[in-house]
């Protein structure tokens, strides 16, 4: 029995922007790491998504209801821009021509995406909580 | 639960007519404890098997939230859904409970 009907959909979703708030957080952090497990500097990180089709355990109306797409994380993978170089001989990580290497983040660019991000994962919770009402106001009719 | 569901459709069909005296012996001859277990497809055993169900969901969404709260699940939207979902289920429950005693009284203050 399925009582909010699309919720597993929406579950996935907010489930992707969740890890997408965490990877863009992840990038705002090391805006100026210089210095990774590897020796390079930071590399920015990208996450993208694939549609997953959901498992369809109501077998009562399987026949005529469409199978719901929900989202999730397809993976992470490395922004393979190269870093801006800035002159600064007395940086620990500068190379022998007193050049250092910063991380191939764009603050401005991340904070966009944050707000992409924010509202999309806002959207998602509207939706949830628009399921429940059109739950509890069906309830309604009995009264 | 099983005396509403077992009593309901009795006192229905004893407000019919006996056109036939057979079937008629039938309805009114007790059965002994068949009578009163209902068996499969009575209303009884269909609400005991909701009421269960949610049960099922509140433990479910108990656990969720348990382990939201001790950190082994990062997302606590899933928690917040799983009790949105057990409530709901509440309700629905509720709401048929309502209904049934609703007619059940109906039926009581019936003249005869």
């Amino acid at each position: 029995m399925e009582l909010l009907t699309g919720i597993a959909a929406t579950s996935g979703a907010l489930n992707s922007q969740r890890t997408r708030l965490d990877i863009i957080a992840q990038n705002i952090a090391n805006a100026r790491t210089t210095r990774g497990p590897d020796g390079g500097p930071y590399q920015r990180r990208i996450v993208s998504f694939e549609s997953e089709l959901l498992r369809s355990t109501d077998s009562a109306n399987g026949a005529n209801s469409p199978g719901l797409a929900t989202v999730r994380v397809s993976g992470v993978t490395n922004d393979p821009t190269p870093g801006q170089r800035v002159n600064d001989p007395g940086h620990p990580d500068a190379d022998a021509q007193g050049m250092v290497t910063l991380p191939n983040v764009n603050l401005a660019f991340e904070m966009v995406d944050l707000i992409t991000a924010s509202r999309a994962y806002e959207a998602n919770l509207n939706v949830a909580k628009n399921s429940r009402q059109m739950a509890m106001r069906t309830l309604e009719i009995g009264k | 639960m099983a005396i509403i569901g077992s009593a309901l459709p009795v006192s229905i069909q004893s407000l019919r007519p006996p056109l036939d005296l057979a079937p008629a012996r039938e309805i009114f001859t007790p059965k002994g404890p068949s009578g009163l277990a209902p068996t499969g497809g009575q209303f009884g055993e269909i609400f005991e098997k909701m009421v269960s169900g949610v049960e099922l969901r509140q433990a479910e969404a108990g656990a969720v939230t348990r382990s939201v709260l001790l950190g082994d699940n990062p997302n606590l939207h899933q928690s917040v859904i799983a009790m949105q979902e057990a409530s709901l289920s509440f309700s629905l429950m509720v709401e048929v409970r309502n209904k049934v005693v609703e007619g059940y009284q109906e039926l009581m203050r019936m003249p005869v």
